[in-house]
């Protein structure tokens, strides 16, 4: 790829030509491969020297038991391990996705998270990525990462590596308040401590258990951490806590400095000047 | 020009003889396309309109006499309830197929409007077609699905005319950056697949919260029906855009997953995936590891 005041620019009226001829017949053979990474993506990948190989989901619904939602006290353990065990399922099926056709991971992962009252579903899909020309790694070793690929990029150029998903979930049950602190709340604006706890408490649990999982992958970091928080849609009285993110190591022994140029984009982001003020 | 097709609307005969160009492209996507010596010629569109009554194929009036799919071929399994017999109305066999009527449907009405839409940009002159947008929605609440295809025709000065004009979904400097990259577009791809679940016993007692009552099982416990189901949908529909690449890649690809309920324990599932099929027709060499920059701005 060339860029703007490059001497050595590529004549594109006459790539496109060489483009279109070679329409004419069939593919050169050669591996096919299937990918949603944009060609910026794939180019990015290419400079490091990996490829992509083939399109890759993982998927999986676990049960929730009935009646834990609406009564009870701490967390709801039912719900949690649901999510966990969802969670483990789409990612174990889409490591063997990805063993199957030769890859050493899985790059720019998109997560599909249900919550419902009676089940929990995930939905995984990446692209699987390889060094080019190495060989086949086992089902275990393949990292899955929700990292995008230029993100993998400058991953691997600060000297690090993703080792897998990390994943941490809570759901706890808000006690119900005495009817006499309800009345004597009723007209107040005033702290519910039975929320706020029941918060701090699924994201404690939550966060412990991604922290678990990564130092499982013998991870050093997680990061790019996404958090879903907040109440049940369907259950007045229960909050959930969600985190998730990419287990990184580093692989050398110190990190790369990378040394980013400063840029100033010409292009007005906010409007400076509105010509209907004008008297 | 090329050859006009006899059964091209009148109207558009006459706008291809005033001679001025349409196009659906932005301004940046107009100049990169002239940038890269792409002419153009006019924006080409094909419809088809289908009558969509199949899905009530079925249906509860199958339910309990036996298990319905496996006749239209493709993907069938079967489940049977642990219970034994329990009621007239318990769910005592549950089954996930692939409904191929409604596959065969979709491609029909999205390859007519697709062919359509090249047609008209063959009857342009055009070389082939960037900037695809498609869109499959409802028209009227007649049961009718319409697709809709538009992109903008393009010709290429200088070179010859293919048989049949080659298309992508990109356009501007993503299409200008596969040029460069040694890929050269060859056509949009789309596959779909639908899988029916009629839900078995545990299926329904899992999805629906009751399965510490009436299942046995109180701990969570993953539901083996969707999960296949699920699993299938996204195979068949890789597999499906895999047998349209001909030794080709397929880049930028994008796969919605629906899943639309019926009746209780009824649902469909249906994935989708849109892609550009691309020829490498140049090695080049990789790229220098990217320089990073913060914007301060």
């Amino acid at each position: 790829m060339t860029g703007a005041g490059d001497e050595t620019a590529l004549n594109l009226p006459a790539e496109l030509r060489r483009a279109v001829a070679s329409l004419g017949g069939p593919a050169a053979a050669g591996a096919v491969t299937t990918s949603d990474l944009s060609i910026d993506e794939e180019l990015n990948l290419h400079s490091l020297g990996w490829e992509p190989l083939e399109l890759v989901s993982g998927y999986s619904v676990f049960s929730v038991a009935p009646g834990y939602w609406s009564w009870g006290q701490g967390e709801i353990a039912s719900a949690s391990a649901a999510h966990d065990g969802a969670f483990r399922h789409a990612i174990a099926r889409m490591h063997r996705d990805a063993a199957a056709v030769g890859a050493h991971g899985v790059v720019g992962v998109h997560v599909e998270r249900v919550v419902a009252s009676s089940h929990v579903e995930i939905s995984l899909l990446g692209t699987a990525v390889r060094p080019v020309g190495t060989r086949a790694i086992p089902a275990d070793q393949v990292f899955v990462s929700d990292l995008s690929a230029r993100d993998f990029t400058l991953l691997r150029t600060a000297g690090w590596e993703p080792l897998g998903l990390a994943v941490g979930a809570s759901f706890v049950f808000a006690p119900r308040r005495r009817v006499g602190t309800v009345l004597q709340q009723q007209s107040q604006n005033v702290e519910l401590t039975n929320f706020t706890e029941a918060i701090y408490a699924a994201r404690e649990s939550a966060m412990e258990r991604m922290q678990k999982s990564a130092l499982a992958l013998k991870g050093t970091g997680v990061v790019d951490v996404k958090v879903v928080e907040g109440p049940m849609s369907f259950a007045s009285h229960a909050v959930g806590f969600a985190a998730w993110g990419t287990v990184v190591r580093m692989v050398g022994d110190a990190h790369q400095l990378i040394h980013p140029r400063a840029v100033v984009s010409l292009n007005d982001l906010d409007v400076a000047f509105d010509a209907r003020k004008l008297e | 020009m090329g050859d006009r097709p006899a059964d091209l609307p009148e109207a558009l005969g006459r706008r291809i003889s005033d001679g001025s160009f349409t196009s659906g492209l932005s301004v940046a996507e107009f100049a990169a396309c002239l940038e890269l010596g792409l002419e153009p010629v006019g924006l080409a569109q094909g419809f088809c309109a289908m009558q969509w009554s199949t899905y009530a194929m079925g249906g509860a009036f199958a339910r309990g006499i036996a298990p319905y799919g496996g006749g239209q071929g493709g993907y069938v399994e079967n489940y049977q309830c642990p219970h034994g017999m329990v009621s007239g109305e318990h769910r005592a066999w549950g089954q996930n197929y692939q409904q191929t009527w409604i596959e065969d449907a979709w491609l029909k009405g999205f390859s007519s409007a697709y062919s359509r839409m090249l047609e008209e940009a063959q009857a342009l002159g055009a070389h082939g077609v960037i900037g695809v947008v498609d869109t499959v929605g409802h028209l009227s609440d007649l049961g009718i699905i319409e697709f809709h295809l538009r992109g903008t025709a393009v010709s290429v000065p200088g070179a010859t005319a293919p048989p049949t004009p080659w298309s992508t979904y990109l356009a501007g400097q993503r299409l200008v950056k596969v040029i460069e990259a040694g890929f050269a577009p060859v056509a949009i791809v789309a596959a779909v697949a639908s899988v029916r679940v009629w839900a078995y016993c545990m299926t329904e007692y899992l999805m629906g919260g009751t399965a510490g009552f009436f299942g046995g099982a109180s701990d969570p416990v993953e539901i083996a029906q969707i999960v296949a189901a699920q699993l299938t949908a996204r195979e068949i529909v890789r597999s499906s855009a895999r047998t349209q690449l001909h030794g080709d890649s397929l880049h930028g690809a994008s796969v919605s997953v629906l899943e639309r309920e019926f009746e209780k324990g009824d649902l469909e599932i249906q994935a989708l995936l849109r892609g550009n099929r691309l020829r490498r027709f140049k090695e080049f060499d990789a790229l220098a590891v990217p320089r990073a920059t913060v914007r301060l701005s």
